[in-house]
């Protein structure tokens, strides 16, 4: 069943349009990631399913409702972390938990007992009576996404929630997300952060210049490009001497690809520079991301 | 008590909870609050007697439900939406009146300490009625929606973040300082009375002070009471087209 089905969205500001041709369907119970560079269209096509925004042009439904004439049964079933949110500094991890589920009409009791679950699962049970003032960044990060994802909501919207986050938190914050996707929540989650969308994700959607690039499992993306291999190495300068297809200039360093690992060690060993590779990987995400936005037409989509 | 009810309530109280807890947090805020009322206490006693703290009774259940308004509200949803707890309520269950209700209760608690308790005390020791200070609390809610109101219609419309009590404090000074509130209208000119009318808090004080028979009033409660219905048609919509609950 699908949850989320967005057709041609576009949204004008003004007489610039910030948004102009956004389309993809996110299933139950699966994670997508929304992805792009700064400026792309992920959190206006997000505040237009959250229905925050009310889009221009196109369709969008959430649970098969529509985000302009169904707007308020969709405020029933979803939760929106909007970017930058970190709660109050004025309520402990506790109150912010439970007495927002009250605020969406929870008893007390029911409050309470799932507060007690999710600020154990975040790992901010032992600081669940300090104040915002005295959590860190990355424990309002965690209440912020507790306060979300508690809300037992079929639909959750998470704008850049991990962004500044240290590896280990960031880690219980995607357990956590996880942990709602696989309870069969569908999530929809933006982010700049590559890495993240290859691990969490069941789907990217990549938006550039605010309309849809290409909507597809990690995986799939990974093997639309035409490499397999990345070098990292130092001084760029070795580099001329050779033919290499694709290379990002990085000043003094620089990352080659390759198609194969084979072509990946002839490289190496031609130029000469063992010494000055500082590593070779297969491509990810990160790459498919650099084709799609900086080198357009690069990959045949 | 249907479900549908109870659930309402709940909403209510969970936004009312979370709204109120910076005064528990900060409550030198609730000290400065309190000291300041002993002070002008002292201040209007000494020099001006009695009248001068009947008056002020009037001043601070109107200008002070009006300052909970225009300032503590205001305020509260002006700083919700620069921190993004505004939308995140608003993809919610929460409805705009919901959520409305809920910050003024959640303020509510400062405004009965700070300003209520105090003139109870002092009206008893002024021998005022207690169904003068009902009816005076009877015509506060509206001071605050209309105070909430005229802040928000400035608040909303600020396109760049700022430091939102930069604008609610100002604004205070000019509608409840400057103007014939803690002191009559009827030193003024009759052109300066008639002027001062246009401040909504000039106009309750004299409503309330007709509804009360203090001897320094001026206007019977026609004059003021179409100022204030005057402006209530005004600012309502001009606010409400900018307090979008979503869909923007």
């Amino acid at each position: 069943m699908t949850s989320i089905w967005a057709y041609s969205l576009g949204r004008r500001y003004g007489k610039k349009w910030g948004l102009k041709d956004v389309s993809f369907e996110v299933s139950e119970g699966e994670l997508a990631v929304l992805a792009g560079p700064n400026g792309a269209g992920k959190t206006t096509t997000v505040r237009i399913l959250a229905t925050i925004l009310k889009p221009s042009k196109g369709e969008a439904r959430v649970l098969g409702y529509d985000v302009v004439k169904e707007f308020k049964e969709i405020r029933k079933r979803i939760a929106y972390m909007p970017q930058g949110y970190r709660g109050s500094t004025n309520l402990t991890p506790y109150e912010a938990v439970k007495w927002n589920l009250v605020a969406r009409g929870w008893s007390f009791r029911k409050a309470s007992a799932q507060a007690e679950k999710w600020l154990k699962l975040l790992g901010l049970w032992e600081d669940r009576n300090k104040t915002g003032w005295a959590l860190s960044g990355g424990q309002r990060v965690r209440v912020a996404v507790a306060a979300t994802l508690a809300c037992n909501a079929d639909v959750i919207f998470l704008d850049e929630p991990t962004v500044g986050l240290d590896v280990d938190v960031k880690h219980a914050v995607w357990r956590a997300i996880r942990e709602i996707v696989s309870g069969g929540a569908s999530v929809l989650l933006t982010t700049h952060d590559m890495y993240e969308a290859e691990i969490l994700a069941d789907q990217v959607i990549f938006l550039f210049n605010g309309k849809t690039i290409v909507a597809e499992e990690p995986q799939k993306l990974v093997e639309l490009l035409p490499y397999r291999y990345k070098v990292a190495v130092k001084g760029k300068e070795l580099l001329k001497n050779i033919d290499v297809e694709d290379k990002i200039d990085l000043g003094d360093r620089a990352i080659v690809y390759a198609k194969s690992e084979r072509e990946a060690i002839r490289l190496i060993e031609e130029i000469g520079f063992y010494r000055e590779s500082l590593s070779i990987s297969r491509v990810g995400l990160e790459d498919v991301f650099y084709f799609f936005t900086k080198r357009r037409g690069g990959i045949n989509v | 008590m249907s479900e549908s009810v109870r659930q309402v309530l709940r909403q209510v109280m969970g936004i009312a909870y979370i709204e109120s807890r910076w005064l528990v947090r900060q409550p030198l805020w609730l000290v400065q609050g309190l000291v300041s009322s002993i002070g002008f206490t002292m201040l209007m006693f000494f020099w001006g007697g009695v009248e001068a703290l009947k008056n002020m009774i009037l001043a601070w259940l109107i200008a002070g439900a009006w300052s909970n308004g225009l300032n503590i509200v205001a305020q509260s949803i002006g700083w919700s939406r620069l921190f993004y707890d505004y939308e995140r309520l608003v993809a919610s269950p929460v409805t705009l009146a919901i959520y409305f209700i809920g910050v003024v209760a959640g303020n509510l608690p400062f405004f009965f300490l700070v300003d209520v308790l105090p003139a109870f005390i002092i009206s008893l020791l002024v021998k005022m009625t207690l169904q003068t200070i009902l009816a005076l609390l009877a015509l506060s809610p509206l001071a605050l929606t209309l105070g909430a109101l005229t802040s928000l219609y400035i608040i909303l419309r600020l396109k760049n973040p700022t430091n939102i009590s930069a604008i609610t404090n100002p604004l205070n000074t000019i509608t409840v300082t400057l103007p014939p509130v803690y002191y009559p209208l009827t030193p003024l000119p009759q052109i300066l009375r008639i002027i001062a009318l246009v401040v909504p808090t000039v106009s309750f004080m004299e409503i309330s002070r007709w509804t009360t028979n203090y001897p320094y009033t001026c206007f019977d409660p026609i004059l003021p009471t179409i100022m204030l219905a005057v402006w209530l048609l005004i600012i309502t919509p001009l606010t409400l087209k900018k307090l979008k609950w979503g869909l923007e």
